[in-house]
């Protein structure tokens, strides 16, 4: 009885210990991103002019180099003329996270300006419908046919030679034509997701499949299962956990050619924010929809692998402690 | 019982799924019932377009038209492949596209450059001239390399006597910081950026020292500028409504905050830019289009175009730009 509270008090301290390391392995990045932020004398190679005082191509709010700040600074000092003051700043391009914290939250509540502009959570969910449906077509080939590869050598030594060769080109560069075939909407942006995935795809589960303990197999065999049985009944089975894996890390695979899919076509979902503000500069808006992405591909991934710890209980052992 | 919500449910579900088919069969079939599509990128001469989509000016003048927003480049391909009706460019790049097949007959000149392209220099360098064994950076091929050589034979001076440093748009403020780079030649708003993060640096030589050295157009595919003349046509009188309500000083700032919006920019940072730029309306617009060798016409800008893109090797021979231009658009009928 007493042994068995240990036992559980014991699983507690393990899974806040865990989340803890979680919790922590987040921590140090944000925490050098402030220091490199917030304190003066760390980086900070520019300076924020604050009076521009007598150095005529000063204003406020300018962003100088030190250096010449400084060397201006001496030269009115010399004439005698009055000093110009400022700020230690950091380059434009790394805002503080105060900024891009309070860029997040209003991007989620301030309305478009523009009539009939979606929202950023609109703009954030096409994104997500964007590689929903890629990453649904790219399984629907590349599952099959990546288990079947692993399974008949013969249709591996066909197909392989060329899937190899395939997914090393790059899938952006097929924009052009994706939107000669495909439109302008949605159809080539789902393609780009495609052409990225289903290469490595069919290779990565050809490969699990491979790995399946061969004995497995030929017992099989032996007792006489054939075809689809085999594949439904013996393969499947001894992969699944396996290729769940496998298709949550091609899922954050999918996530990468993102961007560069929604570049293709019409401007839309969450590419069109991140690329539209940072040609105005508004950096902090850019790290906000960076740092969305983010949350959004940790954390499904998060619930998927919770899941997968559910759904498949005997495979629990090669879990991430 | 009431069966209503249940019947609306299923009805509304129909109609989820009925859509996507309806428009595959559109697709494939009535491409007469089909908007005139028109791809629009950032730039104030075609944002200004927005103002009217806003204002429904469109469904007023009765022409069934829809505006697809898209990036510059993306809007070229999309043309390019015949996805668009006709598409927002400048006349150089129109050569440009038209050379890989993508041909097409300017039906609109929404405006021309006037100050928004610039060649920024650092702070000891005055002039043009003093650019001689200096390096500059610009991105190849692309219309502000065009404005460095106009700034350059103006100055007396040949391309060969800078050096040339080739560099993305977006990039060239960075590459402007770099100590030994002594100007660059780029367009608003990165102009500005670069203007903002290299203090002291301004600019030597704009777009407005030669006025209609770029010229920007809507490029319609010569299929849908006959096909859709009569659409045409009314889509001029829209422009010239649009041109009239950005520059009377009543309705100005109404529309500065529809273009801001569209860029995503407050009002105030947008209005540098639209002044930057000069909006042609059909009466300026019909000046341009006429013969003339110089840069106050299109002819003359699209040949000096044709020519550098040709000395450039973007293309190898030169396009035949009367098949470009048709002016007949402009003569009112």
């Amino acid at each position: 009885m007493k042994n068995e509270k240990n036992q559980a008090v014991g699983r507690a301290r393990d899974r806040l210990q865990q989340a803890g390391i979680v919790f922590a392995s987040f921590l140090i990045p944000i925490l050098v991103w402030c220091v490199v932020s917030y304190v003066p004398f760390i980086w900070h190679p520019k300076v924020q002019v604050t009076d521009p005082g007598a150095v005529d191509y000063f204003q406020p709010g300018m962003l100088v180099d030190r250096a010449e700040f400084d060397e201006q600074r001496a030269l009115v000092r010399q004439q005698g003329l009055a000093l110009p003051s400022g700020e230690p700043a950091n380059p434009i391009y790394l805002p503080a996270p105060h900024a891009v914290a309070k860029a997040l939250y209003t991007g989620f509540v301030t309305p478009p300006v523009q009539k009939d502009a979606p929202w950023l959570h609109q703009s954030l969910w096409h994104s997500i419908q964007i590689i929903f449906w890629g990453f649904l077509i790219s399984s629907l080939i590349g599952v099959p046919l990546g288990i079947l590869c692993g399974t008949y050598p013969l249709l591996a030594r066909l197909s392989e030679p060329f899937i190899e060769f395939f997914r090393y080109l790059p899938a952006p560069a097929f924009g052009a034509l994706a939107v000669a075939i495909m439109g302008i909407y949605d159809g080539p942006k789902i393609a780009i997701i495609v052409i990225g995935t289903l290469f490595q795809q069919v290779l990565i589960i050809s490969n699990t499949t491979r790995k399946l303990e061969a004995t497995l197999i030929e017992a099989a065999r032996t007792l006489g299962t054939r075809g689809a049985r085999l594949i439904t009944r013996v393969v499947l089975p001894g992969i699944l956990p396996d290729l769940y894996r496998d298709q949550r890390i091609l899922l954050g695979w999918a996530w990468t050619y993102l961007i560069v899919a929604e570049l293709i076509g019409t401007s839309s979902g969450i590419t069109w924010f991140i690329t539209q503000q940072a040609r105005y500069q508004h950096f902090d808006n850019v790290y906000a929809a960076i740092v969305l992405i983010g949350v959004i591909g940790f954390g499904s991934d998060w619930l998927l692998e919770r899941l997968g710890t559910r759904l498949f209980p005997w495979d629990s052992a090669k879990t991430r402690k | 019982m009431n069966l209503n919500p249940v019947s609306s449910t299923l009805q509304r579900i129909g109609q989820k799924m009925l859509l996507p088919a309806v428009l595959l069969l559109g697709a494939v079939g009535a491409h007469a019932a089909a908007p005139i599509k028109i791809g629009y990128s950032d730039w104030p001469g075609w944002v200004a377009w927005q103002v009217a989509i806003d204002k429904g000016w469109f469904k007023e003048a009765g022409v069934d038209v829809s505006f697809e927003w898209f990036d510059y480049s993306a809007s070229m391909d999309a043309f390019a492949a015949g996805k668009l009706d006709a598409v927002a460019m400048t006349n150089g790049d129109m050569l440009v596209t038209g050379s890989g097949g993508g041909k097409g007959k300017v039906v609109v000149i929404t405006d021309y450059s006037s100050g928004n392209d610039m060649i920024v220099a650092k702070a000891g360098i005055k002039s043009v001239k003093d650019l001689k064994g200096k390096k500059v950076a610009v991105e190849e091929g692309l219309v502000d390399h065009l404005l460095l050589v106009n700034a350059l034979k103006k100055a007396g001076l040949k391309e060969s006597d800078v050096t040339l440093v080739n560099a993305k748009t977006n990039e060239l403020p960075q590459v402007f910081a770099a100590p030994d780079v002594a100007a660059i030649g780029v367009w608003q708003p990165v102009a500005g950026e670069a203007l903002k993060g290299t203090p002291g640096s301004h600019g030597i030589y704009t777009s407005s020292d030669e006025p209609g050295l770029i010229y920007d157009t809507v490029v319609a595919s010569p299929a849908s500028a006959k096909a859709h003349r009569a659409d045409w046509l009314k889509l001029q009188g829209v422009w010239d409504k649009v041109v009239t309500y950005i520059q009377d000083p009543k309705t100005q700032p109404d529309a500065v905050k529809i273009m801001a919006a569209r860029s995503g920019v407050s009002p105030a940072d947008y209005l540098p830019l639209l002044q930057g730029t000069h909006l042609l309306d059909i009466a300026a617009g019909k000046k341009v289009y006429a013969k003339g060798s110089g840069f106050a016409s299109l002819y003359g800008s699209t040949q000096f175009v044709n020519n550098f893109n040709v000395a450039q090797k973007i293309y190898k021979a030169p396009e035949k730009i009367e098949t470009y231009l048709d002016p007949t658009f402009y003569s009112g009928k």
